[in-house]
């Protein structure tokens, strides 16, 4: 009894951490239709800023919104730069995000070299809960993860601002003449994005090593929660990350890591096969 | 308010369709703009909103150059236009598409054209028939504040009491001052509202001429080949 409340406990971290480093992911890829193959390095920088923030002596609590700010303003310029340039063109856009992440990669060895960093635990120790010791900061980890999730869903579900980047995504001419300013608007939504990545690596940031590579795990799994959860609607990176997050603790719980790997593949050509099924049987 | 357009000049993806237009809309009147399918009157309408880069020539509001504004300044500046084509979003609930119209009367607006819209808000916009879109883009345009309209062929799909009703909408939006660039194959419903006409053909304007004129008529019809 006890094993499987640590299982699910575990699976909830899992689809915390999984679902706020999706979300950025949800917003530029599943609605504004950007492959953004740098997303996993947002992650790395958060995680940074975060290592920054605790070489200076401040809070590790700082680097949460300080990531935030960071990213943002990253994300923006990127977004101002490069991204506006080049959305319209998969191939291009492809192309261009591969050699962001490597340049990304390439900043953080010059600035901060390949040496692991790490920022101690904030709240270290365990809390006993649920008839189980469960480390407390992976708690705190959870909460502020769905506290992200959900302010994030809310700002693009029922404020203006979100039913300007659905419109902008539904049809960007009528949205130009209905006198939204799309170019800001895109701006904003990239950088919020990259923002939510910069949470995410702040949060993560005590859990494990903070190296140039560590953005590259992150990548095939916001992927595969965008892809599982489906595009155009951004609650669908909360079942995608919950599915996701469910296949690999149960697979991990009963195989190994390199299983739940291989079932996670499976996972993504099966939900691909019947979506497209879906799409055929719909225009028949 | 008054539009301008000078040696105006646009295409589609460098292939050039209208080569130097000229006309004006002023507050209080419907200038109505006719001319054969692929004439250019929809390009027109893009390029004065600023869908399509001008290539040439000039656009004045009141005497101030737009023509390199980008669309979302133009409207602030007191355009809008309702599109022949797509003209709401529609993946998009009604209720969102007005609220993206941007005036806090959606009940007034979809009362406009009785009660066929009424209790559809949360619809998407796209399963309406191709009529009622119509319609809602028109009363959306109608019930915005800009001061210079572009009414890009609102009666098409219309059921006729609807056009009657739209032509009515039209005739008190041109009384309360605003100015009307109506685009237009109903030659009736044209010739009831317009203080003017302008013939588009080719890309070129080849006629103009104001409603009192006698033999207006007969040369609408030559020119459009009715
Ligand atoms: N998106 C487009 N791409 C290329 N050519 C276009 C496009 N839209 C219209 N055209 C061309 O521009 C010309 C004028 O079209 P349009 O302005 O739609 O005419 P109208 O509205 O008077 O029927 C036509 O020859 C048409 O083929
Ligand atoms: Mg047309």
């Amino acid at each position: 009894m006890d094993a499987l409340t640590l299982e699910l406990l575990n699976g909830l971290s899992t689809f915390a951490t999984l679902g706020v480093v999706a979300l950025g992911l949800g917003i530029v890829f599943g609605l504004m239709g950007i492959i953004n193959l740098a997303h996993g390095e947002f992650v790395m920088i958060g995680a940074y800023v975060s290592y920054v923030v605790h070489a200076n002596g401040f809070s590790h609590w700082l680097s949460v919104p300080l990531a935030a700010v960071v990213l943002f303003v990253l994300g923006g310029a990127i977004e101002l730069t490069l991204i506006r340039r080049i959305h319209r063109q998969p191939e291009v856009t492809i192309l261009a995000t591969f050699g962001l992440s490597v340049c990304l990669r390439q900043v953080a060895e010059l600035v901060f070299t390949k040496d692991f960093r790490g920022v101690p635990n904030p709240v270290p120790g365990a809390t006993r809960a649920f008839g189980v010791l469960f480390p407390t900061y992976r708690y705190v980890l959870i909460g502020i993860a769905v506290a992200v999730v959900v302010a994030t869903l809310l700002a693009f579900t029922k404020s203006r601002f979100g039913l300007t980047v659905r419109a902008i995504v539904a049809d960007r001419d009528l949205a130009e003449a209905s006198g939204i300013r799309t170019g800001i608007a895109n701006l904003c939504a990239f950088g919020i994005g990259a923002a939510t990545a910069g949470i995410a690596g702040a949060l993560v940031a005590p859990l494990g090593a903070i190296e140039p590579q560590a953005g590259l795990a992150y990548l095939p799994g916001a992927f595969l929660v965008v892809i599982v959860g489906g595009f155009n609607k951004l609650w669908g990176v909360v079942v995608g990350a919950l599915i996701v997050a469910g296949v690999q603790t149960g697979v991990i719980h009963f195989y190994d890591a390199v299983w739940a790997q291989i079932a996670s593949l499976g996972l993504a050509v099966a939900v691909l096969q019947f979506r497209r099924v879906s799409v055929e049987g719909a225009s028949a | 308010m008054r539009l301008e357009a000078h040696e105006l000049r646009s295409g589609h993806g460098g292939v050039p369709v209208l080569h130097g237009v000229s006309f004006c809309v002023g507050g209080g009147e419907i200038v109505a703009l006719v001319g054969r399918n692929g004439a250019g009157k929809t390009t027109l309408v893009k390029t004065v909103v600023g869908l399509l880069r001008a290539t040439g020539g000039q656009l004045l509001l009141d005497g101030e150059q737009i023509t390199r504004h980008p669309p979302s300044r133009r409207i602030r500046a007191g355009l809008r236009a309702a599109f022949q084509e797509r003209p709401l979003f529609s993946q998009l609930s009604v209720a969102d598409n007005l609220r993206l119209s941007g005036h806090p009367v959606p009940e007034h607006v979809l009362a406009v054209f009785g009660d066929s819209l009424a209790g559809r808000s949360a619809q998407r916009a796209g399963t309406l028939s191709g009529g009622e879109q119509k319609m809602l883009a028109a009363a959306s345009a109608l019930a915005s504040t800009a001061s210079i309209l572009l009414m890009d062929e609102p009666t098409e799909g219309l059921q006729p009491s609807n056009v009657e009703v739209l032509g009515d909408r039209l005739d008190a939006a041109r009384n309360s001052g605003r100015g009307i660039l109506l685009v237009e194959q109903h030659l009736a419903l044209a010739t009831r509202l317009a203080d003017r006409f302008i013939v588009l053909s080719k890309g070129e304007i080849v006629d103009s001429g104001s409603a009192g004129e006698r033999d207006l008529a007969d040369r609408l019809s030559r020119h459009l080949a009715i």
